[in-house]
């Protein structure tokens, strides 16, 4: 008998307001890809809807029980996914205070997998210039390659550009060896005999 | 395929920037008309009216400009450049267009787009969020409507239609809707998934802009199982077919750099486009069809031979040009462009074939 494999827990925070968004919808199809190399089990954080208890925080201790939680869900991720749209040239602020809140080694050596939006391509070091060095600060193990999409890339909040979705593809190929290492969620369900 | 050449307008009420003076909104209607009826008399392929719901244009209802437009001519093609479809109901989109290909014995088409401007949304109470959702979903019930009659449909957008008769039905029995897209990668591969035929635009930068758009758009046709080579491309753009190289620059010029500054804000001011600009703009490699005849005919080729263009459409009233100026080269267009572009286009694709 063959042991079954763990499924990698995977927690996306999402820096975007939007319902529905394109940054989700460039989410969506990471998850999607990433659900053929291995099992998953995915929650995610829209840190927009968290509320005041969280908006108003100055410090870790004291947040409500909720904030709490979601805290602790991100920083016990197997896989993280911070997904952001551009704002005034950066993430949104209220993303980042998120991650003030985080503690200060939750996250080291924690597979990080970024990703973005932006009304054009010119944003696209985004990912470079503000994402990668806020978790290089966490000491994460953040993955290669990032993925970004533009505004011109969506239909409304469904991604169609094939070269985003091959990015993504070699993006995850590069570490799917590593997640499938990294999994502790519960045992996926066994296939079905065939 | 043929190749066709068409003009569009706006119908722009523009202060002069050379004269002072502004159109009233009476006169650039008649004008309107009168374009019409000179780009049909030269032997022009397309006229198009372009829907802007702001009073520096006139173009608010094309449709009406358009059965106007009908009776006046009698062998162009009367298009909307473009019909912005998000915000319109497709039901009465397709009865207006209905109604001029009957006036006009099979003369109307629809190029649906899903608007560079955004002023008609709030006017009809659509929400900008849903932008994407909406051109979709009256996209999808317009073409039901084409393919049959009564029609059952249902939307998000509106309620749903049972067995419903949409009337009256063309005079062909169905009217050609082609998809306007502005470059955008997703709207290009949504387009060739439909299988439908694709308007380009193009406001400035080099002639290869649009080479990607094209190549997603031919490549999801391909995947969605449609004939590529069936599907015709159209570039709709903005320039002046002149006397000659200089005088068709130095006449364009003032009126361009009008309209872009009215309408391209930098840091919520006009932008003025300096002359250098421009003129890099009108050169061989660049999009803008400003120049002599010959000029223009080289650059219509140049843009056959990269994308596979079947038809060009060419905005030349921007900026409020005047109207003997811009009767002069759509008489130009029609008499020593589209004539040696035609025969170009036609002697080249038998070579091929």
């Amino acid at each position: 008998m063959t042991s079954v494999p763990s499924a990698l827990r995977v927690v996306v925070v999402n820096g975007s307001p939007s319902q529905p968004s394109k940054t989700m919808g460039l989410v969506d199809v990471v998850l999607d890809t990433l659900k053929e190399m291995l099992p998953i089990e995915t929650s995610r954080i829209d840190v927009y809807r968290l509320g005041p208890g969280f908006t108003g925080a100055i410090e870790r201790d004291g947040v409500p029980p909720e904030v709490e939680a979601a805290l602790r869900l991100a920083e016990q991720a197997d896989l993280l996914i911070p997904a952001v749209p551009v704002f005034r040239g950066s993430y949104p602020g209220m993303f980042k205070h998120f991650f003030d809140l985080i503690d200060q080694y939750a996250l080291a050596n924690k597979p990080v997998l970024l990703a973005a939006t932006g009304g054009g391509d010119h944003h696209a070091l985004v990912l470079e210039h503000a994402l990668r060095p806020l978790f290089g600060f966490f000491q994460a193990l953040t993955v290669p390659v990032a993925v970004f999409a533009s505004a011109g890339d969506f239909d409304g909040s469904v991604l169609l550009n094939p070269r985003v979705y091959g990015r993504i593809e070699t993006g995850l190929t590069d570490v799917a060896d590593l997640l499938r290492a990294r999994a502790t969620g519960a045992p996926a369900p066994a296939a079905p005999a065939a | 395929m043929a190749f066709e050449i068409g003009v569009m307008t706006f119908g722009e009420i523009t202060e002069d920037p050379l004269g002072g003076a502004t159109p009233s909104p009476r006169r650039r209607v008649r004008e309107t008309i009168e374009q019409a009826k000179a780009a049909d008399e030269v032997g022009l392929d397309v006229f198009g009216v372009g829907e802007h719901h702001r009073s520096d244009f006139v173009g608010s209802a094309p449709s009406i400009l358009l059965a106007a437009a009908a009776e006046h001519t009698e062998r162009i093609r009367l298009t909307s450049s473009v019909t912005v479809l998000s915000s319109e109901d497709p039901v009465r989109v397709w009865e207006q267009f209905a109604t001029i290909d009957l006036l006009s014995g099979g003369r109307a088409e629809i190029i649906a787009g899903r608007g560079s401007y955004t002023e008609s949304f709030p006017l009809f109470g659509y929400d900008l969020r849903d932008y994407g959702d909406l051109f979709r979903e009256k996209l999808d019930l317009l073409l039901r409507i084409r393919e049959r009659n009564p029609v059952t449909w249902q939307g998000r957008f509106r309620a749903p239609l049972i067995d419903a008769d949409v009337a009256p039905r063309p005079n062909g029995g169905t009217l050609p809707i082609w998809v306007g897209v502005g470059g955008s990668p997703a709207s290009a591969i949504s387009t060739g998934r439909l299988g439908l035929p694709m308007a380009l635009a193009l406001l400035l930068g080099p002639l290869t802009s649009h080479e990607q758009t094209v190549e997603l758009y031919r490549q999801s046709a391909a995947a969605a199982g449609h004939d590529v080579g069936a599907l015709p491309i159209s570039i709709n753009t903005h320039g002046y077919v002149g006397r000659t190289s200089q005088e068709a620059r130095d006449v364009m010029y003032p009126y361009f750099a009008k309209g872009m500054a009215e309408n391209n804000h930098q840091r919520g001011k006009g932008l003025l486009l300096p002359r250098a600009a421009f003129n890099a703009q009108s050169s061989p490699r660049s999009g803008l069809l400003v120049g002599s005849s010959q000029e223009i005919i080289d650059k219509l080729l140049a843009y056959h031979e990269l994308y596979g263009l079947n038809r060009a459409i060419i905005q030349m009233g921007f900026g409020g040009m005047p109207q003997k100026e811009h009767l002069e080269a759509i008489e130009r267009l029609g008499t020593e462009v589209a004539p040696v572009v035609r025969r170009e286009v036609t002697a080249l694709e038998g070579r091929a074939a």
